[in-house]
């Protein structure tokens, strides 16, 4: 029964919506009444940045080691997603499917060992 | 006040403490009256459970809408009431999806007000302290004291932020906090939503997490909340293969990725799956204490390096929902390892007497407990021995033991021998897998142990202390 399991996924998903904008609409009331202050400041509003001041914006390039590691983490997922349909049948299956998907996860294992070898997997 | 002198001069507070009755005292000094009545009550109390001994042992019980061992009975007969009453199906649908929501939002909130408490308090007394102990008996109220206060507290929104982006991720966390609890089983029958693709619906809305840092740190346009968000993505994205992986052996051991059937296979078989899989349990538990933020692994909000991490900027109430979400997500865990590991609502045979439901939460709130022990011990990692521990020691050893798994499940559904005997093989030979490649890698990898503390190189350098001593007073 998939319709109706997802339909309860969207309803938990409304409560979860609702549950932390409770407190935000309480604060937000405050407001209204005057109970919060809200005494806007430009120096207040400045960027934290344990009291220096904030050298341009952070919306610029940014290191690309964090890119090899997102790179590898879309191949590696979407591999053990694959594999997850295996997992489920494979008692019932014949034992020659064990080699195939001894292969792919050995194709995985090269491709780790060959990340490995190029340094990719070191934080530099 | 006690004969006993105290040693340090009486404070007030001390001779009060000197004051307090002892427990032995009060319960002596109890009027005859409330004695009696205390014993009644005692004995109505075991006439009770006996009661409901001979009720369950009858069989009586099973399947009624008062069998409160597993609640959804009582659902199940409120459909079958309202569909004879001839509502429009859609209504009762709705009703029974917006009861269990109300259940696991009423459990999501009960926890945020009193987690604070007991995370403070245990914390505390692992480092001898007293904890949160003036608002409400023992410091109760604590949590809705700092949220009242987070209520009212200005919010200060950065002049170079992102506006919009800025206010949805406090909300936006909250739903993997959430969501995760659906396909959870409580009971035999009291899963919210029992879905075949459980694990992979787990797994699916963990990462959504993933998204809310990211976007906290962008919007805020500061470089530290930009510097934890980025760390904290790395982390999350990193720990994410060896949870699938390791939920993976547990897929394939117990040939099903429906949450209900793997805590069915582990009750019927009498075992939990940490015996069997010890690797993949610690890997599980190691990650997941990545992927939702907490000490050791607290990364991307380092307080002595990037100031708080991705929610440097946020002020209030939202800066509160942040630290929140963390407390939720740490019982959801501990609500999948139990799931997962340890048996779930199971406990060989005691969920026939006691619902299933409390004995999964006395589960969650002992891997709770392991996590504020972890908390309490172990010193924060760097960020490279972190990226280099899940991909260099837990991805490989959980490649090859899934693999290892992968034979042993082929020879289980084959072999015809009692399965007490194949799964205790299975969880000797595992067990020394791990332990092998475990001590390989640690070797292959891992830093030399120091085995004796330097001397000091100066004191060395010189000729030793008493060389020291002379070159400071010349004769």
């Amino acid at each position: 029964m998939i319709p109706e399991d997802f339909g309860r996924v969207g309803v938990l998903l409304a409560f979860a919506l609702a549950f932390p904008a409770l407190p935000l609409g309480v604060s937000y009331l405050l407001y209204i009444t005057k109970i919060r202050p809200s005494n806007a400041d430009p120096i207040k509003q400045a960027t934290y940045e344990c009291g220096v001041e904030s050298e341009g914006s952070s919306w610029g390039q940014f290191n690309a080691r964090y890119y090899v590691f997102a790179l590898g983490f879309v191949i590696f997922d979407v591999d053990v997603i694959f594999l997850y349909p295996w997992a489920v049948q494979h008692a019932d299956l014949p034992l020659g499917t064990l080699v195939k998907a001894a292969v792919f996860m050995g194709i995985l294992a090269f491709g780790l060992a060959y990340a490995w070898r190029k340094r990719a997997l070191e934080w530099r | 006040m006690s004969d006993q002198p105290l040693r340090r001069p009486a404070t007030p507070m001390l001779q009060q403490i000197a004051a307090r009755p002892t427990m032995r005292g009060t319960l002596l000094g109890v009027p005859l009256g409330v004695k009696v009545i205390g014993a009644l009550f005692g004995l109505a109390f075991l006439a009770l459970n006996a009661a409901i001994a001979y009720v369950v042992i009858d069989g009586r019980l099973d399947g009624k809408w008062y069998d409160f061992r597993d609640l959804g009975n009582a659902v199940e007969s409120l459909r079958g009431w309202t569909e004879d009453e001839g509502f429009h199906p859609g209504v009762i649908y709705g009703i029974s999806a917006l009861l269990g929501g109300l259940g696991i939002l009423s459990l999501v909130g009960v926890w945020l007000i009193i987690g604070p408490w007991v995370e403070r308090r245990v914390i505390a007394k692992f480092q001898i302290r007293v904890g949160p102990n003036r608002n409400g008996p023992f410091g109760l109220f604590q949590s809705i004291a700092d949220a009242l206060k987070l209520m009212q507290k200005e919010v200060i929104i950065p002049r170079g932020a992102d506006r919009f982006l800025y206010f949805v991720p406090p909300v936006m966390i909250f739903v993997p906090a959430l969501l995760g609890w659906g396909p959870i089983p409580w009971a035999e029958k009291m899963a919210y939503i029992d879905l075949d693709v459980g694990i992979l619906f787990t797994i699916a809305i963990s990462s959504l997490g993933v998204l809310a840092v990211f976007l906290a740190g962008w919007a805020s346009n500061n470089h530290y909340s930009l510097l934890g968000a980025m760390r904290t993505v790395a982390m999350m994205v990193s720990y994410e293969i060896p949870i699938s992986l390791s939920l993976l052996s547990v897929a394939m051991l117990t040939s099903s990725m429906r949450l209900s059937q793997i805590v069915a296979w582990q009750g019927h078989y009498h075992v939990w799956i940490i015996a069997i899989l010890p690797f993949a349990a610690f890997a599980f538990l190691f990650a997941s204490t990545a992927e939702i933020n907490r000490t050791p692994n607290d990364i991307g909000e380092a307080e002595s390096e990037i100031v708080a991490g991705f929610y440097t900027e946020y002020s209030g109430m939202k800066g509160g929902l942040f630290m929140a979400v963390e407390l939720g997500n740490a019982i959801l865990v501990g609500a999948l390892m139990s799931t997962f590991f340890l048996g779930g609502y199971t406990m060989f045979g005691l969920e026939e007497w006691i619902p299933g439901y409390i004995i999964l939460l006395t589960k969650i709130l002992a891997v709770y407990f392991l996590f504020v022990w972890l908390r309490a011990t172990l010193p924060r990692f760097r960020l490279d021995q972190l990226m280099g521990f899940a991909w260099k020691f837990l991805i490989p050893i959980s490649m090859v033991q899934v693999f290892v798994v992968a034979i042993e499940a082929s020879v289980f559904a084959r072999v015809t021998a009692p399965a007490l005997f194949t799964l205790g093989a299975f969880a000797i030979v595992n067990l020394s897998i791990t332990i092998l490649l475990v001590k390989l890698w640690a070797d292959r990898l891992g830093y030399a142990v120091i085995q004796h503390p330097t001397k000091p190189v100066l004191t060395q350098a010189v000729g030793g202390l008493r060389a020291a001593e002379r070159i400071r007073k010349p004769a």
